[in-house]
């Protein structure tokens, strides 16, 4: 989201309060969603239900190209639209929520710093892992992502998007990553937000912030997520602390809420 | 050690003991780890062994040339500066290297190259002196695109549409960083205590250059030069771990405010390049006589037969007349 929107989006928004019909739009949760996209949505819902803001989710096969940066979720709340967790986070304290005003400045830099880490580890290995693995590009990622088009449209618009996504990790050094390169980057990710969440409830103490909606999100879509080859979830059941990490986190936020069979970490232990 | 490892990378400039960031993070890591390196500082990228810079030679594998393999390369080696790091001091080096290269990483990148008068100015300027002679003319904006290519993709494809939207955005992200590795590091030596760590190195790569070139367009210096304690932070780190690079730079390094200092600079390769452009004309000379045949040499080595060559020449001198 541009910096002018940003601002112009920032002073509105705290005008308002937030409405009973704000709502967030997704893919299509049964046969078009993808990992890293699932996941992206999920830490927003998460953070959402953190501020125990009310949401209202709306399913898109257009999610993508109504987003206003083109990347899923987004929210519509009022006469705004804003788009992925970053912004939404701004948006949401511009309207007086906030979930990290309790932490010192340290914390803030240690907050902001594993988030991007998370970003850049498990999100690129999502990316990775649904772009780039040829079995699971074909398997899976290219029906998924071109359900809902038509014939010839479905193909296009599928490679078009490997093309740029493949790119893209050339760009950032992927490009000639094997797999188990990858996941060996993934356990390293792990590995730090398992040390770093210790026998804590959440990674800053009692009180849920930003980071554990986003960590939530990923993990819980990798745990979650049937997957030709179950190895990056296996990575992850290894640490025990961030699996009822995941846990506390759904029974304490989304329970009750979705019978649904994603919402379920009872397949796992 | 019998034989030493081998580091290549780019020369010494700017006040830095060498000029590329990704160059100083492993130059840095290995003063701070006591590595024995035989460092080789070129400034021409095509006699590294890899092509690029940096690049490390070992003996058992191979040629390495990204930053983190290297790293861990002398990690393997036993020379790991965070060696005395707890597990939980290990995972925020982890995730502060991250922070480091999705928001300070793309503005570097940008100040260096992406900015046309910093780039033409400052950048440009010293590759081009720096580079060996047929090179320079088409290495430095071979990297410029190389680099800038790099950015936009990191920032996604809108970056052709609204630049300046997201020049003001990376530049609001990076000074939010800074912000907030200024605050991390408080009053303490390093990040984490006394004595460096990897972190230190990542950090001081990315910031030294910033604060050391002198920029003609230095929006993020400015705000860089306010934060007092990182400022310091650098500052230690080069007079401790590279006292001598400073103290003894290169005829090339000092780029000051251009002008009449740097015309006796470049006045050893003025010399040089008229006695080049000499040779050149000599030798296109001498060439075309003899493929004209104005010259002929001919093979015949008794002396007698010698005046009637020269006979032969001034006929065909005068045929071409």
């Amino acid at each position: 989201m541009s910096l002018a929107a940003e601002a112009f989006v920032t002073q509105i928004a705290a005008a308002e309060p937030w409405p009973g019909n704000a709502a967030l739009y997704q893919p299509l949760k049964e046969e078009q969603i993808l990992l890293s996209d699932n996941a992206a949505c999920l830490a927003v819902q998460a953070f959402l239900q953190m501020c125990s803001l009310p949401v209202q989710l709306v399913h898109r096969a257009n999610a993508e190209y109504m987003s206003p940066s083109g990347k899923v979720p987004f929210i519509h709340v009022g006469n705004q639209v804003v788009s992925e967790l970053g912004p939404i986070v701004q948006f949401v304290k511009a309207k007086g929520h906030s979930l990290s005003d309790g932490l010192d400045e340290v914390q803030k830099a240690e907050m902001k710093a594993y988030m991007e880490l998370v970003n850049n580890k498990l999100l690129t290995a999502e990316l990775y892992l649904q772009w780039c693995d040829d079995a699971t590009v074909q398997e899976i990622t290219h029906p998924r992502y071109g359900s809902p088009y038509p014939w010839p449209l479905n193909h296009i618009l599928a490679y078009q998007k490997q093309w740029e996504v493949r790119r893209k990790m050339k760009a950032i050094g992927w490009g000639c990553k094997s797999f188990d390169q990858v996941l060996e980057d993934v356990d390293q990710c792990c590995q730090a937000l398992s040390q770093r969440l210790g026998t804590q409830l959440y990674f800053f103490n009692k009180k849920p912030t930003e980071l554990d909606a986003l960590v939530f999100g990923h993990l819980f879509t990798i745990l979650t997520t049937q997957l030709i080859s179950d190895e990056l979830s296996e990575k992850v059941k290894s640490y025990s602390n961030l699996i009822s990490f995941c846990r506390r986190i759904e029974q304490h936020y989304f329970e009750g809420r979705a019978k649904d069979a994603t919402f379920r970490l009872s397949l796992i232990s | 050690m019998a034989a030493p490892m081998e580091l290549y990378c780019w020369a010494s400039g700017w006040g830095l003991p060498t000029v590329d960031p990704d160059c100083l993070t492993v130059l840095t890591y290995a003063r701070f780890t006591g590595a024995p390196l035989k460092v080789h500082k070129i400034t021409n990228p095509w006699r590294s062994p890899s092509g690029t810079l940096p690049a490390l030679r070992t003996k058992d594998e191979g040629i390495l040339s990204d930053t983190h393999q290297i790293i861990t390369h002398l990690r393997k080696q036993k020379f790991n500066a965070d060696y005395d790091l707890s597990a939980r001091q290990g995972a925020d080096t982890l995730a502060f290297v991250s922070l480091l290269q999705k928001k300070l990483l793309p503005v570097l990148i940008h100040t260096f190259w992406g900015d046309a008068k910093n780039y033409v100015e400052h950048t440009r300027k010293w590759y081009a002196e720096a580079i060996p002679f047929p090179l320079n003319f088409f290495l430095p904006s071979r990297m410029q695109k190389q680099q800038l290519e790099r950015l936009q993709v990191v920032c996604g494809e809108n970056y052709l549409d609204s630049e300046e939207e997201l020049e003001k955005e990376l530049y609001r992200e990076a000074c939010e960083c800074l912000t907030l590795l200024s605050q991390r590091l408080g009053r303490q030596k390093f990040f984490f205590g006394d004595s460096p760590a990897s972190l230190d190195a990542f950090v001081f790569s990315h910031l030294a250059p910033l604060l050391k070139a002198k920029l003609p367009n230095g929006k993020l210096q400015h705000h860089l030069k306010s934060l007092q304690n990182l400022c310091n932070y650098c500052t230690a780190i080069l007079s401790l771990y590279f006292p001598w690079d400073e103290g003894d730079p290169p005829p090339v390094v000092p780029k000051a405010a251009a002008g009449d200092g740097s015309e006796s600079e470049e006045e050893p390769y003025k010399r040089r390049n008229q006695i080049l452009s000499v040779l050149v004309g000599l030798a296109a000379m001498v060439g075309y006589a003899f493929l004209s045949g104005i010259i002929s040499v001919q093979r015949q080595a008794p002396s007698q037969l010698r005046p009637r060559a020269i006979t032969l020449e001034e006929e065909e001198e005068e045929e071409e007349e």
